[in-house]
């Protein structure tokens, strides 16, 4: 049992994992055949994930629904907005979810409008919430207390400046300031964090293929 | 009741006002269009309201944004992918549409549903099989794109002759800072006398990418406030 | 008074941003903007592929949240590409993508009076993130083998000729995750050579610098920004060029909180 459930995912990584670098290599349309064919499986793999991650949502709200803890009613809403979507998920324009997906715009289709008008408008909205904070945070935290923090802070400001027009209205050496802020020392030092990741990243994966990384498959019952 | 409450029942009281006189002067359609933009000015502002306070408009408004946009993703994830692909292959298997290649489908779709048994106590080990190919593989095609991209492809063009002119000056620059970053970054030798030196030179470079990438994120976050900003005054209000 | 501005409640500094982001917009007015050299670049490139009568793939990978910044860019990107009678196919690789790709492609596609399947192509979403991209440069129909409405691509006139990233003449990326550094320069441009720009939100625009020295990338329109440059240069100013005085002011009035700020915290360190 050990066998199966420990032993046999690591030879499996490790098998896949000398295809994935050995297919880069040889040049043979065997070789990109595979290729093709292992891209195809991720695809269909990574698919069946978001399952996982569906599920996973839907149960933590009905565990709260079920618990009747503070706030259950809002786990409801979620049952509430994932019904309404799925309901016309399924009902594809009469055509049932056996079928391509419906055309139609957001006035003729319910997905579609759900979309546009709900998805779309929270969401953007969401995220629109963290200029307020920024702006409040930078406010209240953002000191020049040592040299380097000063650094950071004439950098940002000349950016901000630069990257809009009006910079160009305050001087024109503040955009060509930024520009050249960001192709030169950005750039060196974007580029010695890439490299640094990017060793990092071939240790690690080279850990997992040879089975020394193996959190990936999780801890607890065999 | 609280000053709050009655604060946001006003609220709601003058949203409907607002959208009562925009439906009776035309600047809003009386059909699914209009309605759509009533809801998602609606909800744009009861997110806003946490701006104020945590309330449970805002509450509401978050929790269906995050039911309908689960279901959306999904729905995605089905016609595209699972149905789409899997499911209409499969189904020709052995008929006069099959494709011969298409039995190894079979495979990743084993694979896909094994993954699915994670939350089971009992066979929950059966998806170590479909993470362990997810991840080796992954980890597979990383090593020589990741060498062949950003290392490589990386290093080449810092290494061009230097020359006597503003471009070799700031290729000096663009040297001098992705070594000094780069030993700032090995804690295996202690950052002292040269080995220090050069590390704060990184530093300060570090400190000027930092805040290009603050400076920046200003920018974005502001952009989409711009954005739905516009989408109240001119698709909402009318006004712009 | 020192400790109070220090301590001054957020809600009144939200009432600053908000008014400086909305009396610009109000009062309608449109700063003259300077394309930058990385922008020029990606127009440059697109005007090569209309001379050549090319075809340009272009791939969506942002969802709802980044949409104010990315629409304007996807609608300036797709103007050029149609008032030069350039052949378009979309395709997706974020899930909340395609809902944005459709309504902008049919909305600037019947702006310039295009034919579906003849002029452009939307080929929807497949999950798999980088692996969409290695399988598209391995086998383009074994990746999207129909559009997003089921029609297999042999049946439409613009993806017959259609097999591999080759096949090409440019790709054009719309990201707002990691797609551009992490998908499509290592699994895509790097293997298969072909010309790549990309359009990201800000967020991400200072991390992809060094591809555009190492000549990864053809150029990069980077923010609302980078799409109100590109507005000015196709010659058309729509959402994109009208957000940047409200930019510029919301980034004064930023810059002007720091600033009183650090003069408030040492002015109370000297007491």
């Amino acid at each position: 049992m050990i066998f199966l459930s420990r032993t046999l995912p690591v030879i499996v990584a490790l098998c896949f994992g000398v295809f994935g670098i050995g297919i880069y290599y040889v040049p043979h349309a065997a070789a990109q055949n595979l290729e093709r064919e292992l891209a195809l499986w991720l695809r269909v793999v990574f698919a069946f994930s978001y399952l996982l991650g569906l599920y996973s949502l839907l149960n933590l709200h009905w565990q709260r629904i079920r618990q009747r803890v503070e706030g259950w009613g809002y786990s409801a809403m979620v049952y509430v907005g994932f019904g309404l979507m799925m309901l016309f998920v399924i009902h594809n324009d009469g055509k049932g979810p056996f079928a391509p997906q419906a055309e139609g715009t957001a006035a003729e289709n319910g997905y579609q409008w759900l979309f546009e008008y709900v998805q779309v408008a929270c969401s953007s909205t969401m995220f629109s919430i963290l200029a307020f904070f920024i702006a409040s945070a930078a406010y209240r935290t953002f000191r020049a207390r040592t040299p380097e923090a000063a650094l950071l802070l004439v950098a940002a400001i000349v950016v901000m400046l630069g990257r809009v027009p009006i910079g160009a209205y305050i001087s024109e050496y503040v955009p060509a300031a930024a520009e050249w802020l960001l192709n030169v020392p950005n750039l060196a030092a974007k580029r010695g964090i890439l490299l640094g990741v990017s060793l990092g990243a071939i240790a690690t994966s080279l850990r997992i293929i040879f089975g020394i990384e193996r959190s990936y498959l999780g801890g607890g019952d065999e | 009741m609280t000053r709050d409450t009655y604060v946001f029942l006003g609220l709601v009281l003058l949203f409907a006002v607002v959208n009562g006189v925009l439906l009776a002067n035309g600047v809003l359609a009386a059909d699914w269009e209009g309605l759509g933009v009533i809801v998602a000015a609606g909800l744009t502002l009861a997110l806003y309201s946490f701006l104020y306070k945590d309330n449970p408009l805002f509450k509401v408004a978050e929790n269906i944004f995050v039911g309908v946009a689960t279901a959306y993703i999904f729905s995605q994830n089905w016609y595209q992918t699972i149905y789409g692909e899997v499911f209409v292959r499969l189904s020709a298997l052995g008929g006069e549409d099959s494709v011969s290649g298409d039995w190894w489908l079979l495979a990743p779709t084993v694979l896909g549903l094994l993954m699915l048994t994670r939350f089971s106590r009992r066979f929950g080990w059966l998806s170590r099989l479909s993470f362990a190919f997810f991840v080796g593989l992954g980890a597979g095609l990383t090593i020589p794109r990741t060498i062949s991209s950003f290392i490589l492809a990386q290093i080449e063009p810092m290494l061009q002759p230097l020359s006597w002119s503003i471009e070799g000056f700031n290729l000096l620059v663009i040297l001098i800072g992705v070594v000094a970053v780069l030993v700032y970054f090995f804690f295996s030798v202690e950052h002292t006398g040269v080995v220090g030196k050069v590390s704060r030179v990184g530093i300060w470079f570090l400190m000027i990418s930092f805040g290009a990438s603050f400076g920046y994120t200003i920018m974005a976050r502001l952009s989409l406030l711009i954005g739905r900003v516009t989408f109240l005054l001119d698709d909402w209000l009318g006004i712009m | 008074m020192i400790q109070w501005l220090m301590n001054i409640d957020r809600r009144i500094i939200f009432v600053f941003v908000f008014l400086g982001v909305a009396l610009p917009l109000l009062a309608n007015v449109f700063l003259p903007i300077k394309p930058t050299r990385d922008v020029i670049s990606v127009y440059d490139q697109f005007e090569k592929v209309a001379e050549d009568e090319g075809i340009v793939l272009l791939s969506f990978s942002y969802g709802a949240s980044t949409e104010p910044e990315m629409q304007p860019m996807a609608r300036a990107i797709l103007r050029h590409c149609f008032s030069r009678n350039i052949k378009v196919v979309a395709v997706c690789l974020w899930p909340e993508a395609p809902g944005l790709a459709r309504k902008v492609l049919e909305e600037i596609g019947d702006e310039f009076g295009k034919t579906y399947g003849e002029d452009y192509a939307f080929l929807g979403f497949k999950p798999g993130n980088f692996a969409v991209v290695l399988n598209m440069g391995q086998d383009f129909r074994d990746a999207f083998p129909q559009d997003n409405w089921g029609t297999p691509l042999e049946e439409l006139a613009l993806t017959q000729d259609i097999r591999t990233l080759r096949d090409f003449d440019f790709v054009f990326d719309l990201a707002a995750g990691d797609s551009i550094e992490f998908w499509w320069i290592p699994y895509g441009q790097e293997k298969y050579g072909f010309p790549f720009a990309g359009g990201c939100t800000a967020v991400m625009a200072p991390d992809l610098f060094p591809f555009l020295q190492s000549k990864q990338m053809v150029g990069l329109l980077g923010g609302l920004a980078g799409a109100a440059e590109y507005e000015t240069l196709v010659g058309r100013q729509d959402k994109a060029t009208a957000g940047m005085s409200a930019q510029s002011m919301a980034h004064l009035i930023i810059v002007a909180f720091i600033l009183f700020g650090n003069m408030a915290f040492f002015l109370s360190r000297r007491r």
